[in-house]
Protein backbone atom coordinates (compact mmCIF):
# COMPACT_ATOMS: atom_id res chain seq x y z
CA UNK A 1 0.00 0.00 0.00
CA UNK A 2 1.54 3.26 -1.02
CA UNK A 3 1.01 6.32 1.08
CA UNK A 4 0.06 9.58 -0.55
CA UNK A 5 1.09 12.73 1.33
CA UNK A 6 -2.08 14.46 2.45
CA UNK A 7 -2.37 18.04 1.35
CA UNK A 8 -2.82 20.47 4.22
CA UNK A 9 -6.40 21.70 4.58
CA UNK A 10 -7.39 24.73 2.51
CA UNK A 11 -7.46 27.37 5.26
CA UNK A 12 -9.44 30.03 3.39
CA UNK A 13 -12.04 27.58 2.08
CA UNK A 14 -12.46 26.21 5.58
CA UNK A 15 -12.80 29.72 6.96
CA UNK A 16 -15.43 30.67 4.34
CA UNK A 17 -17.44 27.49 4.96
CA UNK A 18 -17.45 28.07 8.71
CA UNK A 19 -18.48 31.69 8.14
CA UNK A 20 -21.36 30.53 5.91
CA UNK A 21 -22.38 28.02 8.58
CA UNK A 22 -22.46 30.76 11.22
CA UNK A 23 -24.43 33.28 9.14
CA UNK A 24 -27.92 31.75 9.66
CA UNK A 25 -27.26 31.68 13.40
CA UNK A 26 -25.91 35.21 13.65
CA UNK A 27 -28.67 36.61 11.41
CA UNK A 28 -31.35 34.94 13.54
CA UNK A 29 -29.90 36.20 16.83
CA UNK A 30 -29.40 39.65 15.30
CA UNK A 31 -33.00 39.84 14.11
CA UNK A 32 -34.57 38.54 17.31
CA UNK A 33 -32.46 40.70 19.63
CA UNK A 34 -32.18 43.72 17.33
CA UNK A 35 -33.94 46.24 19.59
CA UNK A 36 -31.48 45.46 22.39
CA UNK A 37 -28.41 45.00 20.20
CA UNK A 38 -29.02 48.28 18.39
CA UNK A 39 -29.70 50.26 21.57
CA UNK A 40 -26.29 52.04 21.51
CA UNK A 41 -26.94 53.18 17.93
CA UNK A 42 -30.41 54.35 18.92
CA UNK A 43 -29.01 56.33 21.85
CA UNK A 44 -26.42 57.87 19.53
CA UNK A 45 -29.16 58.82 17.04
CA UNK A 46 -31.23 60.38 19.82
CA UNK A 47 -28.18 62.34 20.99
CA UNK A 48 -27.41 63.59 17.48
CA UNK A 49 -31.05 64.57 16.90
CA UNK A 50 -31.16 66.43 20.21
CA UNK A 51 -27.80 68.11 19.72
CA UNK A 52 -27.80 68.95 16.01
CA UNK A 53 -31.37 68.70 14.71
CA UNK A 54 -33.54 70.21 17.47
CA UNK A 55 -35.34 72.43 14.93
CA UNK A 56 -36.36 69.42 12.84
CA UNK A 57 -36.90 66.55 15.28
CA UNK A 58 -39.41 66.92 18.10
CA UNK A 59 -39.19 63.32 19.34
CA UNK A 60 -38.10 59.85 18.33
CA UNK A 61 -40.32 56.84 19.03
CA UNK A 62 -39.05 53.31 18.63
CA UNK A 63 -40.96 50.13 17.95
CA UNK A 64 -39.01 46.96 17.29
CA UNK A 65 -36.12 48.15 15.12
CA UNK A 66 -37.96 51.04 13.49
CA UNK A 67 -37.34 54.58 14.62
CA UNK A 68 -40.14 57.10 14.05
CA UNK A 69 -38.83 60.63 13.80
CA UNK A 70 -41.61 62.99 14.87
CA UNK A 71 -40.68 66.18 13.08
CA UNK A 72 -41.56 69.83 13.57
CA UNK A 73 -42.60 69.96 9.90
CA UNK A 74 -46.18 70.10 8.63
CA UNK A 75 -47.37 67.48 6.11
CA UNK A 76 -48.90 70.05 3.74
CA UNK A 77 -48.49 73.80 3.86
CA UNK A 78 -46.72 75.34 6.81
CA UNK A 79 -50.04 76.71 8.06
CA UNK A 80 -51.87 73.36 7.93
CA UNK A 81 -52.26 71.20 11.02
CA UNK A 82 -50.84 67.74 11.73
CA UNK A 83 -47.31 66.58 12.12
CA UNK A 84 -44.95 64.74 9.83
CA UNK A 85 -43.43 61.47 11.01
CA UNK A 86 -40.61 59.65 9.20
CA UNK A 87 -40.01 55.94 9.87
CA UNK A 88 -36.53 54.48 9.38
CA UNK A 89 -35.73 50.78 9.74
CA UNK A 90 -32.41 50.46 11.58
CA UNK A 91 -31.90 46.91 10.32
CA UNK A 92 -31.26 48.26 6.81
CA UNK A 93 -28.02 49.78 8.09
CA UNK A 94 -27.08 47.09 10.59
CA UNK A 95 -26.86 43.87 8.52
CA UNK A 96 -23.09 44.11 8.79
CA UNK A 97 -23.26 43.09 12.45
CA UNK A 98 -24.19 39.43 11.81
CA UNK A 99 -21.59 39.31 9.03
CA UNK A 100 -18.90 40.66 11.35
CA UNK A 101 -19.83 38.21 14.11
CA UNK A 102 -19.87 35.26 11.68
CA UNK A 103 -16.42 36.22 10.33
CA UNK A 104 -15.09 36.62 13.87
CA UNK A 105 -16.51 33.31 15.10
CA UNK A 106 -15.10 31.55 12.02
CA UNK A 107 -11.63 33.03 12.60
CA UNK A 108 -11.66 31.83 16.24
CA UNK A 109 -8.94 34.24 17.23
CA UNK A 110 -8.48 34.34 21.00
CA UNK A 111 -9.61 36.15 23.05
CA UNK A 112 -12.89 36.11 21.14
CA UNK A 113 -14.58 38.87 23.13
CA UNK A 114 -12.03 41.48 22.11
CA UNK A 115 -12.68 41.71 18.34
CA UNK A 116 -16.40 41.20 19.00
CA UNK A 117 -16.47 44.18 21.36
CA UNK A 118 -14.29 46.38 19.13
CA UNK A 119 -16.36 45.55 16.04
CA UNK A 120 -19.65 46.09 17.84
CA UNK A 121 -18.57 49.50 19.13
CA UNK A 122 -17.05 50.45 15.76
CA UNK A 123 -20.21 49.65 13.81
CA UNK A 124 -22.62 51.70 15.94
CA UNK A 125 -21.67 55.18 14.60
CA UNK A 126 -22.04 53.95 11.01
CA UNK A 127 -25.48 52.51 11.71
CA UNK A 128 -26.39 55.90 13.19
CA UNK A 129 -24.97 57.57 10.05
CA UNK A 130 -27.22 55.51 7.81
CA UNK A 131 -30.35 56.13 9.87
CA UNK A 132 -29.81 59.90 10.23
CA UNK A 133 -28.95 60.27 6.53
CA UNK A 134 -32.07 58.28 5.61
CA UNK A 135 -34.21 60.58 7.76
CA UNK A 136 -32.63 63.73 6.27
CA UNK A 137 -33.02 62.36 2.74
CA UNK A 138 -36.71 61.81 3.42
CA UNK A 139 -37.42 65.34 4.58
CA UNK A 140 -34.99 67.22 2.30
CA UNK A 141 -35.14 65.32 -0.98
CA UNK A 142 -37.95 62.81 -1.37
CA UNK A 143 -40.62 64.76 0.55
CA UNK A 144 -43.08 66.92 -1.43
CA UNK A 145 -41.76 70.45 -2.13
CA UNK A 146 -44.01 71.97 0.52
CA UNK A 147 -42.39 69.80 3.19
CA UNK A 148 -38.85 70.02 1.81
CA UNK A 149 -39.05 73.79 1.74
CA UNK A 150 -39.91 73.85 5.45
CA UNK A 151 -36.77 71.85 6.20
CA UNK A 152 -34.78 74.79 4.87
CA UNK A 153 -31.88 72.98 3.21
CA UNK A 154 -30.08 74.71 0.33
CA UNK A 155 -29.00 73.00 -2.89
CA UNK A 156 -25.49 72.29 -1.57
CA UNK A 157 -26.81 70.80 1.66
CA UNK A 158 -29.25 68.62 -0.27
CA UNK A 159 -26.38 67.31 -2.43
CA UNK A 160 -24.40 66.48 0.71
CA UNK A 161 -27.40 64.71 2.23
CA UNK A 162 -27.92 62.72 -0.98
CA UNK A 163 -24.28 61.61 -0.98
CA UNK A 164 -24.30 60.82 2.76
CA UNK A 165 -27.45 58.76 2.28
CA UNK A 166 -26.15 56.82 -0.73
CA UNK A 167 -22.76 56.20 0.92
CA UNK A 168 -24.46 55.26 4.19
CA UNK A 169 -26.87 52.89 2.46
CA UNK A 170 -24.85 51.29 -0.34
CA UNK A 171 -21.26 51.27 0.91
CA UNK A 172 -20.83 51.62 4.67
CA UNK A 173 -23.15 48.86 5.98
CA UNK A 174 -21.22 46.22 4.02
CA UNK A 175 -17.72 47.69 4.04
CA UNK A 176 -17.38 48.72 7.69
CA UNK A 177 -17.75 45.18 9.10
CA UNK A 178 -15.17 43.88 6.60
CA UNK A 179 -12.74 46.66 7.48
CA UNK A 180 -13.33 46.18 11.21
CA UNK A 181 -12.77 42.45 10.80
CA UNK A 182 -9.48 42.87 8.90
CA UNK A 183 -8.23 45.43 11.44
CA UNK A 184 -9.06 43.21 14.41
CA UNK A 185 -7.73 40.00 12.87
CA UNK A 186 -4.13 40.69 11.94
CA UNK A 187 -2.94 37.60 13.91
CA UNK A 188 -5.47 35.40 12.09
CA UNK A 189 -4.43 36.81 8.71
CA UNK A 190 -0.79 36.13 9.55
CA UNK A 191 -1.76 32.60 10.54
CA UNK A 192 -3.56 32.25 7.20
CA UNK A 193 -0.42 33.46 5.47
CA UNK A 194 1.61 30.85 7.31
CA UNK A 195 -0.81 28.09 6.29
CA UNK A 196 -0.66 29.27 2.68
CA UNK A 197 3.12 29.27 2.82
CA UNK A 198 3.07 25.70 4.13
CA UNK A 199 0.79 24.64 1.28
CA UNK A 200 2.99 26.45 -1.24
CA UNK A 201 6.16 24.77 0.09
CA UNK A 202 4.79 21.28 -0.59
CA UNK B 1 -1.96 48.91 7.54
CA UNK B 2 -3.21 52.35 8.60
CA UNK B 3 -1.88 53.85 5.35
CA UNK B 4 -3.70 51.16 3.38
CA UNK B 5 -7.01 51.87 5.06
CA UNK B 6 -6.72 55.64 4.69
CA UNK B 7 -6.00 55.30 0.95
CA UNK B 8 -8.76 52.69 0.66
CA UNK B 9 -11.39 54.92 2.25
CA UNK B 10 -10.38 57.99 0.22
CA UNK B 11 -10.46 55.98 -3.02
CA UNK B 12 -13.75 54.40 -2.03
CA UNK B 13 -15.41 57.77 -1.44
CA UNK B 14 -13.94 59.22 -4.65
CA UNK B 15 -14.93 56.26 -6.85
CA UNK B 16 -18.40 56.18 -5.33
CA UNK B 17 -18.84 59.92 -5.94
CA UNK B 18 -17.71 59.35 -9.52
CA UNK B 19 -20.28 56.58 -9.91
CA UNK B 20 -23.04 58.96 -8.83
CA UNK B 21 -22.25 61.56 -11.50
CA UNK B 22 -24.79 61.83 -14.34
CA UNK B 23 -22.10 60.93 -16.88
CA UNK B 24 -21.18 57.68 -15.13
CA UNK B 25 -24.82 56.81 -14.59
CA UNK B 26 -25.69 57.40 -18.24
CA UNK B 27 -22.65 55.79 -19.85
CA UNK B 28 -21.66 53.08 -17.38
CA UNK B 29 -24.12 52.20 -14.64
CA UNK B 30 -27.41 52.15 -16.57
CA UNK B 31 -26.01 50.24 -19.61
CA UNK B 32 -24.31 47.79 -17.27
CA UNK B 33 -27.50 47.27 -15.25
CA UNK B 34 -29.50 46.67 -18.44
CA UNK B 35 -26.85 44.23 -19.63
CA UNK B 36 -27.05 42.43 -16.29
CA UNK B 37 -30.82 42.08 -16.70
CA UNK B 38 -30.28 40.62 -20.19
CA UNK B 39 -27.64 38.14 -18.97
CA UNK B 40 -29.79 37.05 -16.02
CA UNK B 41 -32.79 36.62 -18.32
CA UNK B 42 -30.73 34.66 -20.85
CA UNK B 43 -29.70 32.24 -18.11
CA UNK B 44 -33.23 31.95 -16.72
CA UNK B 45 -34.80 31.31 -20.15
CA UNK B 46 -32.73 28.13 -20.40
CA UNK B 47 -35.26 26.58 -18.02
CA UNK B 48 -38.09 29.16 -17.91
CA UNK B 49 -39.02 30.60 -21.30
CA UNK B 50 -41.67 32.95 -19.90
CA UNK B 51 -39.11 35.42 -18.53
CA UNK B 52 -38.26 38.61 -20.39
CA UNK B 53 -35.97 41.59 -19.80
CA UNK B 54 -37.23 45.16 -20.23
CA UNK B 55 -34.36 47.55 -19.56
CA UNK B 56 -33.28 46.86 -15.98
CA UNK B 57 -36.49 44.94 -15.21
CA UNK B 58 -36.80 41.16 -15.31
CA UNK B 59 -40.39 40.10 -15.72
CA UNK B 60 -42.36 36.89 -15.86
CA UNK B 61 -44.66 37.17 -18.87
CA UNK B 62 -46.79 34.27 -17.68
CA UNK B 63 -48.72 33.57 -14.50
CA UNK B 64 -48.36 36.22 -11.81
CA UNK B 65 -46.44 38.73 -13.94
CA UNK B 66 -43.90 39.17 -11.14
CA UNK B 67 -41.02 41.50 -11.92
CA UNK B 68 -37.82 42.67 -10.24
CA UNK B 69 -36.03 45.90 -11.05
CA UNK B 70 -32.25 45.92 -10.66
CA UNK B 71 -31.56 49.08 -8.67
CA UNK B 72 -28.43 50.70 -7.26
CA UNK B 73 -26.82 48.34 -4.79
CA UNK B 74 -28.10 45.29 -6.68
CA UNK B 75 -26.07 45.73 -9.87
CA UNK B 76 -22.76 44.83 -8.24
CA UNK B 77 -21.24 48.18 -9.16
CA UNK B 78 -20.69 49.20 -5.54
CA UNK B 79 -19.16 45.83 -4.69
CA UNK B 80 -16.81 46.20 -7.66
CA UNK B 81 -15.88 49.70 -6.50
CA UNK B 82 -15.03 48.34 -3.05
CA UNK B 83 -12.81 45.67 -4.62
CA UNK B 84 -11.18 48.20 -6.95
CA UNK B 85 -10.43 50.59 -4.07
CA UNK B 86 -8.98 47.74 -1.99
CA UNK B 87 -6.74 46.56 -4.84
CA UNK B 88 -5.57 50.06 -5.71
CA UNK B 89 -4.85 50.90 -2.07
CA UNK B 90 -2.77 47.78 -1.49
CA UNK B 91 0.88 48.01 -2.59
CA UNK B 92 1.11 45.82 -5.69
CA UNK B 93 2.46 45.92 -9.26
CA UNK B 94 -0.05 47.21 -11.79
CA UNK B 95 -0.04 43.88 -13.64
CA UNK B 96 -1.31 42.15 -10.52
CA UNK B 97 -3.95 44.82 -10.03
CA UNK B 98 -5.28 44.45 -13.59
CA UNK B 99 -5.38 40.66 -13.39
CA UNK B 100 -6.87 40.74 -9.89
CA UNK B 101 -9.53 43.21 -10.90
CA UNK B 102 -10.47 41.26 -14.03
CA UNK B 103 -10.85 38.00 -12.11
CA UNK B 104 -12.45 39.74 -9.14
CA UNK B 105 -14.94 41.50 -11.40
CA UNK B 106 -16.04 38.16 -12.84
CA UNK B 107 -16.27 36.62 -9.36
CA UNK B 108 -18.35 39.48 -7.93
CA UNK B 109 -20.63 39.88 -10.93
CA UNK B 110 -21.01 36.13 -11.31
CA UNK B 111 -22.32 35.84 -7.76
CA UNK B 112 -24.43 38.93 -8.35
CA UNK B 113 -26.19 37.22 -11.27
CA UNK B 114 -26.94 34.33 -8.90
CA UNK B 115 -28.34 36.90 -6.46
CA UNK B 116 -30.60 38.48 -9.08
CA UNK B 117 -31.94 35.16 -10.33
CA UNK B 118 -32.48 33.83 -6.81
CA UNK B 119 -34.34 37.00 -5.80
CA UNK B 120 -36.52 36.78 -8.90
CA UNK B 121 -37.74 33.35 -7.83
CA UNK B 122 -37.77 34.01 -4.08
CA UNK B 123 -40.06 36.98 -4.73
CA UNK B 124 -42.55 34.77 -6.51
CA UNK B 125 -42.43 32.18 -3.76
CA UNK B 126 -42.53 34.26 -0.55
CA UNK B 127 -42.27 38.03 -0.28
CA UNK B 128 -41.00 38.01 3.32
CA UNK B 129 -38.15 35.68 2.40
CA UNK B 130 -37.46 37.86 -0.65
CA UNK B 131 -37.20 40.97 1.53
CA UNK B 132 -34.87 39.22 3.95
CA UNK B 133 -32.64 37.88 1.21
CA UNK B 134 -32.69 41.16 -0.70
CA UNK B 135 -32.10 43.59 2.15
CA UNK B 136 -29.82 41.64 4.45
CA UNK B 137 -28.51 38.20 3.47
CA UNK B 138 -27.34 38.79 -0.11
CA UNK B 139 -25.72 42.07 0.88
CA UNK B 140 -23.61 40.20 3.41
CA UNK B 141 -22.80 37.38 0.98
CA UNK B 142 -21.64 39.75 -1.74
CA UNK B 143 -19.37 41.53 0.74
CA UNK B 144 -18.02 38.16 1.88
CA UNK B 145 -17.30 37.41 -1.78
CA UNK B 146 -15.38 40.68 -2.14
CA UNK B 147 -13.39 39.97 1.02
CA UNK B 148 -12.47 36.46 -0.10
CA UNK B 149 -11.44 37.63 -3.58
CA UNK B 150 -9.28 40.34 -2.02
CA UNK B 151 -7.63 37.87 0.40
CA UNK B 152 -6.89 35.47 -2.46
CA UNK B 153 -5.45 38.33 -4.52
CA UNK B 154 -3.29 39.59 -1.64
CA UNK B 155 -1.89 36.08 -1.34
CA UNK B 156 -0.62 36.31 -4.93
CA UNK B 157 0.92 39.78 -4.70
CA UNK B 158 4.73 39.60 -4.43
CA UNK B 159 6.39 41.37 -1.48
CA UNK B 160 7.94 44.80 -2.20
CA UNK B 161 11.49 43.34 -2.37
CA UNK B 162 10.49 40.60 -4.76
CA UNK B 163 8.82 42.56 -7.57
CA UNK B 164 9.52 41.16 -11.01
CA UNK B 165 9.61 37.59 -9.74
CA UNK B 166 6.96 35.12 -10.95
CA UNK B 167 3.73 35.03 -8.91
CA UNK B 168 4.49 33.23 -5.63
CA UNK B 169 2.19 30.68 -4.13
CA UNK B 170 2.66 32.15 -0.67
CA UNK B 171 0.85 35.30 0.50
CA UNK B 172 3.74 37.49 1.60
CA UNK B 173 2.11 40.86 1.56
CA UNK B 174 -0.62 40.71 4.19
CA UNK B 175 1.52 42.61 6.65
CA UNK B 176 2.38 45.37 4.21
CA UNK B 177 1.39 48.97 4.86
Amino acid sequence: MTGVAARPPRPLLRFVLITLAWLPVTFTVWYVLAPAILMPAELLIRGIARGFLPDLVRAIDSHDSVLSFVTTLRPGSAQAGGELTVDVNMLLYAFGLPLFVALTLAARQRPLWRPLLIGYVALMPFIAWGVIADFLKNIAITAPPLVASQAGFGAGARDMIAFAYQFGALILPAVVPAVAWVLTHRPFLEQLRGAWSARGAR
Amino acid sequence: MVRFFVIFLVLLAALFALELTPWAQTHLVIPWTNFLAKVSTAIVTMFDSSVIAEGKVIRSSAGNGFAVSIEAGCNGVEATIVLLAAMLAFPAPWKYRFIGLAIGFVAVQGLNVVRIISLFYLGQWNYTVFEWAHLYVWQALIMLDVLVVWLLWVRRVPPPGDRGAPPPSAPPALAAG
